[in-house]
């Protein structure tokens, strides 16, 4: 088992060179400059050469790019194009926001939408079913920046609970966290139903009834660890997802985290940004996929690794 | 064994759980103690929402006017625009200018002190422009300040700038937010002045923290009148329905800008909604380099063809003034042209002049807010009218630069009609019309994308920059302007308000004309 965690933490060397350089190129391949950014609306051509020069944006693109991974090597991701600031310093700062947005809006999904799954799947095509599919259907539909600035309308102009913006306290994880989880949590509602109607059927289901075990007692011991699988593996993937930091909920709800600094690199071009950014989603994903494999094996003991 | 296997999931559960639930907790004692300052809000703690993220507070590194406004809280320069965009004395008593505006000398206030207890005088008058000045030092505002040759203390209250040319719209330049002083000790520390600036300001830096959120307070030692307020909170929010949300829940104080569709909800919840003249100039470009543009009778057609007063009520909710020349009223020389009425006849008549009565195809360009995109709609069903087949095509902001100023040569300029805003930070006509109209503009220099040239409007924008005589200016800059309102190169179209909202207690905050932020004469009631 530690074999194979070392063995993959391994292979994701080469992954992440293959990163690197596929970053590197599509970002310069965007049309705009960002040194004509930086320099402003109303700047001249010398100002922007200027700056071009100063960003070492006028040197050869191959050039450029060792430059970068030379610094990488070294932990140093450069400094931002638009603010001059350590990109590592602003990264530090802005991942636990959105980590624990994440983490928030993961366990809202997940209590929320497992609870939704076994009610649909242990009352099936009841008036409950049918509820909990419909909402499932509402909450993957539903914009998540309309939902956010509904709920922001209801709660922090109506009501007065949460802050609208910002992160002044826990407060401002409640309304974004919400959010994000409702599409999730549709989702997990219907793999989990759809899992557990399969399990259902399964002889072992049906010994387990023929013993006199309660349904909820089988539910609970039998049915749902099995069903498991394809949600967690669902699961991980959002998981995945949302540690990018989502672009559209951070810059509804003015949330200090990586997605609303990923669309403001975009916007100004900002190349160290981008490229730092998206390397540390590169990197997220090939743990969690990691971590989803190992759990795997606890879920279900046929699944064994290659060691 | 499966059971044990379970049971170890179910422990690494609960583990994570405990320590999620302890960060949380953590980070809720955490920021309890800043909610405790924030919540509890006195009266004189004010909160102002705005619309973008916060770059540097370097005045002259700086390139856009947001940052521009938080800066003029902490430092001032020796001369300020007012609310008319007029240049008022600051930190200087009075300037004199010479005939051919290649000296400005400027005498200083004697009792003004920086935040870091230095002394303020000519010398670190010097310092600040031997900086900004340096072209090596690769400063964004250097290119306001490359003029100047030399700078001398005269004495401890008088400093003299030599200009390498005639320049006499430099008194504008020195108005400039990017002209605001910071401490020559600040400067020379190896401290990061644009994160940490020191000026002579009514407010003192405080903290610009994680959230991008900086706060100034109040400077006990200010040599002008006390401000009004302890605190200002600065904090950006992107989304224009939860900064309007902010003010509504009373967690700012102020926030602009506030966009047309929200005034009227904001209005039924009890906040104040103002309107003020802005410099902003918004019009259509027409590559005058390009078939069938080249032809002024095209031109004319197309601008008889669009309704501007239709234009302003949909695209800026009546929020913005109808153009009445190629700058804005409050741009300084400005001159009023005749107007030109919405005439879908006489459009339809000049075209079959000049043998286009089927019209034809073209494409517009903006860049891809909403407004923009409303406005590019607008014209395309105008000219609809006359048969004429517009393509409206919005691009990101990036791109669109791109596509326009990074032109090498005239000849793949690909850009025909351009709807587009122009800001002169400077406040005056030179900065106005120059980059947008004069022949060394075309990109890449500059911004001249209707790639219009006229030797009278060179000659003019020269002639004008190398008198300091007022009236000669204006009369000069009066020629230009009527010159290109009839050449056509654009159709000027508006000049949209700055919009912002408030709390009903806060009295003499507003928006100058050039968008920045005025605190001045703050009243908290």
């Amino acid at each position: 088992m530690f074999k194979f965690i070392a063995k993959r933490i391994l292979q994701m060397i080469p992954i992440l060179i293959v990163v690197t350089i596929v970053v590197f190129m599509f970002v310069h391949l965007i049309p705009g400059n960002p040194a004509r950014i930086v320099a402003g609306p109303e700047a001249d051509q010398a100002t922007v050469e200027r700056i071009e020069a100063k960003l070492g944006l006028d040197k050869p693109i191959v050039e450029q790019y060792f430059v970068y991974v030379g610094n990488l090597v070294k932990g140093d991701f450069g400094n931002s194009l638009k603010t001059n600031e350590p990109i590592l310093e602003e990264m530090k700062t802005r991942f636990m926001p959105t980590f624990w947005l994440t983490v928030w809006s993961m366990i809202f999904a997940f209590v929320v939408g497992i609870g939704i799954g076994i009610l649909s799947a242990m009352r099936r095509n009841s008036f409950w079913d049918y509820f909990g599919m419909f909402a499932a259907v509402v909450g993957i539909s539903i914009p998540s920046f309309w939902l956010g600035l509904i709920l922001m309308q209801w709660f922090s102009v109506q009501l007065g609970w949460f802050p609208t913006t910002g992160l002044d306290s826990w407060k401002g994880y409640v309304l974004p966290s919400i959010t994000l989880g409702v599409g999730v949590a549709a989702i997990i509602a219907r793999f989990t139903r759809s899992a557990l109607i399969d399990v259902l059927k399964e002889d072992y289901i049906r010994t387990g009834r023929a013993k006199g075990f309660s349904e909820w007692k089988i539910m609970m011991r039998q049915a749902l660890k099995n069903a498991m699988v394809p949600v967690v593996t669902m699961t991980g993937l959002q998981f995945g997802f949302l540690l990018g930091g989502s672009v559209v909920i951070e810059t509804v709800f003015g949330f200090p985290g990586l997605g609303s600094w990923l669309i403001d690199a975009v916007t100004n071009r900002d190349y160290p940004v981008i490229q730092a950014e998206i390397l540390l989603f590169s990197l997220e994903f090939l743990l969690i996929n990691l971590a989803v494999d190992v759990i795997y094996g606890f879920l279900n003991p046929q699944i064994r690794y290659d060691d | 064994m499966k059971n044990m296997r379970f049971s170890f999931l179910l422990l690494i559960v609960a583990l994570l759980t405990v320590v999620l639930a302890a960060c949380g907790g953590s980070s809720d004692s955490n920021s309890s103690n800043e909610s405790k300052s924030e919540g509890k809000k006195a009266g004189k703690d004010l909160t102002i929402a705005v619309n973008q993220n916060f770059v540097t507070l370097d005045p002259q590194d700086s390139n856009n006017t947001l940052d521009n406004s938080v800066q003029k809280t902490m430092m001032e320069g020796l001369v300020a625009f007012d609310e008319n965009m007029k240049v008022v004395p600051k930190l200087a008593t009075d300037y004199k200018v010479n005939k051919d505006a290649t000296e400005f000398t400027f005498t200083l206030r004697e009792d003004v002190k920086f935040h870091d207890g230095e002394a303020f005088n000519a010398e670190a008058v010097k310092t600040n422009f031997e900086r900004v000045s340096d072209e090596s030092k690769g400063l964004k505002r250097y290119s306001l300040f490359s003029n100047i040759e030399k700078i001398d203390a005269v004495d401890e209250y008088t400093v003299k700038f030599t200009l390498k040319n005639s320049f006499a719209s430099m008194i504008n330049n020195f108005a400039h937010p990017a002209a605001i002083i910071q401490s020559p000790k600040s400067l020379s520390s190896g401290d990061d002045v644009s994160r940490k600036p020191v000026g002579t300001g009514p407010y003192v830096f405080e903290s610009w923290d994680s959230s991008d959120i900086i706060k100034v307070k109040k400077n006990a030692d200010y040599w002008g009148d006390a401000p009004a307020a302890d605190t200002l909170t600065f904090k950006p929010v992107v989304e224009n329905g939860s900064r309007t949300a902010m003010l509504q829940t009373g967690e700012a104080d102020f926030a602009y800008p506030i966009p047309t569709e929200q005034i009227d909800a904001l209005k039924k919840a009890d906040i104040d909604i103002e309107n003020s003249d802005s410099i902003v100039m918004n019009y259509l470009s027409m590559n005058v380099s390009k078939k069938p543009f080249d032809d002024p009778k095209v031109r004319e057609a197309i601008n008889y063809a669009i309704n501007k007063d239709d234009l302003i009520k949909v695209v800026y909710a009546d929020y913005a003034k109808k153009a009445t020349s190629v700058i804005a009223e409050k741009t300084q020389f400005y001159a009023a042209q005749a107007e030109q009425p919405y005439d879908v006849e006489k459009a339809k008549a000049l075209l079959k002049e000049a043998g286009l009565e089927d019209g034809f195809s073209t494409k517009i360009w903006a860049t891809n807010t909403t407004n923009y995109i409303k406005a590019m709609e607008f014209i395309q069903q105008s000219l609809a009218q006359v048969n004429i087949d517009v393509k409206v095509e919005p691009m990101e902001n990036g791109a669109l630069a791109d596509a326009l100023w990074a032109v090498e040569d005239e000849k793949d300029a690909k850009v025909e009609l351009y709807f587009g805003g122009w800001s002169p930070s400077t406040g005056e006509a030179d900065w106005g019309i120059r980059p947008l109209f004069a022949k060394d503009s075309f990109p890449p220099n500059s911004y001249n994308i209707s790639y219009y040239s006229n030797s009278d409007v060179d000659k003019g924008l020269e002639k004008a920059l190398q008198t300091s005589d007022e009236e000669e200016r204006q009369s000069i800059y009066t020629a230009v302007q009527k010159t290109i309102w009839e050449d056509q190169p654009w159709v000027p179209i508006s000049n949209p308000d700055n919009i912002f909202g408030k709390k009903s207690n806060l009295d003499g905050i507003f928006l100058l004309p050039d968008g920045s932020l005025n605190l001045e004469k703050l009243a908290i009631n």
